[in-house]
C-alpha cells in the first residue's frame, strides 16, 4: 500500500499537482496493518502542500484489506465523511460494504485481491489495480498513472516482466470506473472537538511503562494478516516439532500426543513452518477474504 | 533550469532520499555508517550508489554510532568531506564523540532524523535526541521540508567548511514526518552545487606524508582548556554571519532563500506561534485559519539552533502583543527547551511580550485542532491582559482517554 499511495503521488505530480504522500506503520514485518496519507493540492498553481502529519478528514480511503473494518485497532473509516468516497478490496459487492459499513456516500468495491494473484501472482499486484482506480477516482490521467506505477516499481527493483504484469493488472482495476466529486472541503480543517485537559501525577505502578497484564499480545488477533494459511496434512505429518520450534510467533502448540496445531487467531501466516516441514506436511492454502479476519477458508 | 542555469530536476522526494541527495550532490569523500529507524534508508541509498559505483565516496559500515562518529571525525581530521547519519538512540549512543569532533573543529556533517528517546522505546519524532547535543558544539540546522534537508546539508557544508567556522554541522529532520514523507523536491544541477560548495581546504587538521602533526591533543590545566573550548564558542558565533553569506550565495544559486529563523506571515502579526521542524508547516496552515477568521497570528520557526540566533529572535518577537512557544521537547524537570532560550534572547527588551509555554508533539503524537485552539485562546487572552497561563503539555482528552484504554489493557488499576 505504501507502493500504492506513491503511485498516486507521482500521478498527481506529473499530472501538475503539488502533492505529498506519507506512510505511517511499526516495527513489525511485513503483511502488518499500515495506513499511508496522501494529500493533492486542489489548485494546480499551487507549488507545496503546507501540512503534515495523518489527514484528519479525508475525501477518499482506500481500504486493501475488508478485515481491517472490523479491526478496532484499524478503523480505516474513522475521519470518512458521509460525502466522502470508499474504494475498497472485497469479494463484497458495493451494496454489502454499504450494509456493513453503513456508509452513506460513493463506494466502489472490487476484489483487487484476486486481481492481484491472477495477474501478477501475488496479493500485492492488487496495489497496483488499486492505486489505478484510485487514479481514476481521482481524476487523474490515466497516461499519469501508467507512468507512475511504472517508475516505482522500477524504483523497487522489479523485473520488467513483473512490472508489464502489474501495469495489466493495473488496466483492470481502472476499468469501467469514472472520476468522482470529492470536492468536500477541506480534509485538513477539522472542527475542534474535545479541550486540552490536565495531566496529573499517578503512582509508578500506574506511571510507568509496565505492563503486568498476562496474555497482553493475545489480546491482539493477528490473524488478518494471513495472505495464505498454513494447513498441517496430519496424514504426512512424523511429529518431528520442527514447525513447533520454527514458529516465530509461537502460534504452533503441540497436543498430548506432539500434533501440531495452528492458532489461527494469531498465525501470521509466515509459512516458515511450511519452509521447515521435512516432511512437506504443510500446504498453503489462500485465505478467503470475510468480515471475520478469522472466519474460515472458503 | 535553475536561477544560475544548469539542469534541474523535480521530483517526489522523502526526507531520507533528500539527505542522501544532499550527500551525493555534496560530493562527499567518506560515508561511515551504522543503521537505526528512522534513519536506515540514507545510508542504504548512498551504500546502494557506492555499490553501482555512482558515487565516489568510500562507504563504510561500523559496528556502532560511537564507532562511526569515531571514523567521522578521523576521515575529516585526515582532510576528507564526511557525511554521516544517525537518530535518537544512536546518536546518544556515540554522544561523547559530538563533544570530541567539535574539539577536533572537523567540518563533518551529520544527519540526525529525529526519534523520541527511550523510555519508554518509540519509533516517532521528537526534539530530545539532537536537542541533547546542543552543548556540543555541533552547530544545528532544523530542518521543515524535504527540500530543506538537502538544501540544509548543502549549505551546511559551506558554512561547517569556512575558515571562520570550521565546526560539524548537525542537520536536523523529523522522522517519520519528513522521513517517510515524499513531498516534491528539487534537484539542484550538479555542476551547480559543486561549484557552490567548493573545495575542503584544512590548514589547521589534514594528513600530509611532508608535513605530520598531532590532532586532538590533550591538555592539562584550565587555562589552555578554556582558551581551545571558547575558541570553538567564538567559532559558532562567527557562524551566525557565515550563515547569512553562505543563504545568500545559495539563494543566487538556487533561488531558495533561508534566514537563520524562517517567518511566517509575521509582518503585522500581533500573536506569534513559535515553533521548529516539520510541525512548523502545521503552525502555517493554523496562521492561514486565523488569519481567515480575522486573528493577526504569525509563525517565527526556530531553522538554526546552533549557534541560537538571538538577535534574529529578538527582532522577531519584541514588541508582538503575545508569543507562545512550542516545544517538540522536554527537559524532565524543567519544560520546554526552547523557550528558555526564546526568553533569554527577549529579557534585555523593554518591549518584550508575554511568553507563553507548550509542550506537544511528544514522541510524535499529533498537534491537532484542539491544542492549536487552546493556544490561540491563551494568546488573545494575554495579549488582552497581559498575564501568561502556566506551561502546559499539549494533551487532549480523547488521548487521555486512549491512555485509560492502554492502562487497562496492560493490567494497571486506573482511577475515574
Amino acid at each position: 500500500m505504501r507502493t500504492a499511495s506513491r503511485v498516486v503521488g507521482t500521478a498527481a505530480l506529473l499530472d501538475g499537482f503539488a502533492a505529498q504522500d506519507s506512510p505511517v506503520y511499526g516495527a513489525e514485518r511485513r503483511g502488518a496493518p499500515m495506513t499511508a496519507h496522501v494529500r493533492i493540492a486542489r489548485d494546480p498553481g499551487r507549488a507545496f502542500i503546507w501540512e503534515r502529519g495523518p489527514i484528519p478528514a479525508p475525501d477518499l480511503v482506500v481500504v486493501a484489506d475488508d478485515t481491517l473494518l472490523d479491526d478496532p485497532g484499524a478503523r480505516p473509516l474513522a475521519g470518512l465523511g458521509p460525502a466522502g468516497a470508499l474504494l475498497i478490496a472485497t469479494a463484497h459487492d458495493a451494496e454489502e460494504v454499504r450494509q456493513h459499513t453503513g456508509h452513506p456516500g460513493p463506494i466502489v468495491a472490487r476484489d483487487f485481491r484476486s486481481l492481484g494473484l491472477e495477474h501478477v501472482g501475488s496479493a500485492a499486484g492488487g496495489s497496483a489495480a488499486l492505486a489505478a482506480a484510485a487514479c481514476v477516482l481521482l481524476g487523474l490521467s490515466a497516461a499519469a498513472a501508467s507512468a507512475a506505477l511504472r517508475s516505482e516499481l522500477e524504483v523497487l527493483g522489479l523485473p520488467p516482466e513483473v512490472v508489464a504484469a502489474n501495469l495489466r493488472v493495473a488496466e483492470q482495476g481502472r476499468r469501467g470506473l469514472v472520476r468522482l466529486d470529492l470536492s468536500t472541503g477541506d480534509g485538513d480543517a477539522t472542527r475542534p472537538t474535545g479541550r486540552v485537559v490536565d495531566v496529573a501525577y499517578a503512582p509508578p505502578e500506574v506511571g510507568s511503562p509496565t505492563v503486568t497484564a498476562k496474555p497482553n499480545t493475545r489480546s491482539r488477533r493477528t490473524g488478518n494478516w494471513r495472505v495464505f494459511r498454513p494447513v498441517i496434512v496430519l496424514e504426512r505429518c512424523t511429529r518431528c516439532w520442527i514447525c513447533f520450534v520454527y514458529c516465530p510467533e509461537g502460534a504452533i502448540a503441540l497436543d498430548a500426543d506432539d500434533t501440531p496445531r495452528i492458532d489461527y487467531e494469531v498465525c501470521k501466516g509466515c509459512l516458515v513452518c511450511l519452509e521447515e516441514c521435512p516432511t512437506h506436511a504443510i500446504a498453503k492454502v489462500a485465505e478467503g477474504r470475510r468480515w471475520d479476519p478469522v472466519g474460515a477458508v472458503s | 533550469m535553475g536561477p544560475g542555469g544548469g539542469r534541474v530536476v523535480r521530483r517526489m522526494l522523502t526526507g531520507n532520499a533528500a539527505a542522501a541527495w544532499g550527500a551525493r550532490l555534496a560530493d562527499v569523500d567518506y560515508v561511515p555508517a551504522f543503521p537505526i529507524t528512522p534513519q536506515t534508508e540514507i545510508i542504504e541509498q548512498l551504500a546502494a550508489w557506492a555499490a553501482a559505483g555512482e558515487i565516489p565516496a568510500r562507504f563504510v559500515t561500523l559496528d556502532s554510532e560511537h564507532s562511526m562518529l569515531t571514523a567521522a571525525g578521523a576521515a575529516a581530521a585526515a582532510g576528507a568531506r564526511v557525511f554521516t547519519a544517525t537518530s535518537s538512540q544512536g546518536l546518544l549512543y556515540g554522544f561523547e564523540l559530538l563533544y570530541t569532533v567539535a574539539g577536533w573543529r572537523v567540518p563533518l556533517v551529520l544527519v540526525n532524523v529525529s526519534r523520541a528517546l527511550a523510555s519508554p522505546i518509540t519509533l516517532e519524532p521528537d526534539h530530545n535526541d539532537v536537542l541533547a547535543a546542543r552543548d556540543s558544539g555541533c552547530l544545528q540546522l532544523h530542518a521543515e521540508t524535504c527540500q530543506e534537508v538537502l538544501d540544509s546539508i548543502l549549505l551546511a557544508y559551506r558554512v561547517a567548511e569556512d575558515p571562520r567556522v570550521l565546526l560539524p554541522v548537525i542537520v536536523n529532520l523529523d522522522g517519520f514526518s519528513l522521513s517517510f514523507t515524499r513531498e516534491p523536491v528539487e534537484l539542484p544541477d550538479p555542476e551547480a552545487v559543486l561549484g557552490y560548495v567548493g573545495t575542503y581546504n584544512p590548514r589547521h587538521a589534514y594528513v600530509r606524508g611532508e608535513r605530520p602533526m598531532a590532532q586532538g591533543v590533550a591538555v592539562l590545566g584550565g587555562a589552555p582548556y578554556s582558551y581551545f573550548r571558547y575558541q570553538a564558542h567564538l567559532a559558532a558565533r562567527n557562524a551566525l554571519r557565515v550563515h547569512e553569506e553562505a543563504a545568500r550565495a545559495f539563494a543566487d544559486a538556487f533561488g531558495r532563500p533561508y534566514g537563520l529563523t524562517d517567518g511566517y506571515r509575521l509582518d503585522d502579526a500581533e500573536l506569534v506561534l513559535v515553533m521548529s521542524n516539520s510541525c512548523a508547516t502545521k503552525g502555517r496552515a493554523q496562521v492561514d485559519r486565523a488569519r481567515r477568521a480575522g486573528i493577526p497570528l504569525g509563525l517565527l520557526r526556530l531553522r538554526v539552533l546552533r549557534p541560537f540566533p538571538h538577535d534574529a529572535v529578538r527582532a522577531a518577537l519584541a514588541g508582538r502583543r503575545a508569543v507562545a512557544v512550542v516545544d517538540q521537547n522536554l527537559s524532565v524537570g524543567a519544560g520546554g527547551i526552547t523557550v528558555t532560550e526564546v526568553a533569554h534572547a527577549l529579557y534585555q527588551d523593554p518591549s518584550r511580550p508575554p511568553l507563553l509555554s507548550y509542550v506537544g508533539g511528544l514522541g510524535g503524537k499529533e498537534i491537532g485542532e484542539v491544542e492549536f485552539a487552546h493556544i490561540l485562546a491563551d494568546l488573545r487572552r494575554a495579549a488582552a491582559t497581559g498575564e501568561t497561563p502556566p506551561p502546559r503539555l499539549l494533551f487532549t482528552d480523547a488521548e487521555a482517554a486512549q491512555v485509560r484504554t492502554l492502562l487497562a489493557i496492560a493490567g494497571k488499576e486506573v482511577a475515574g
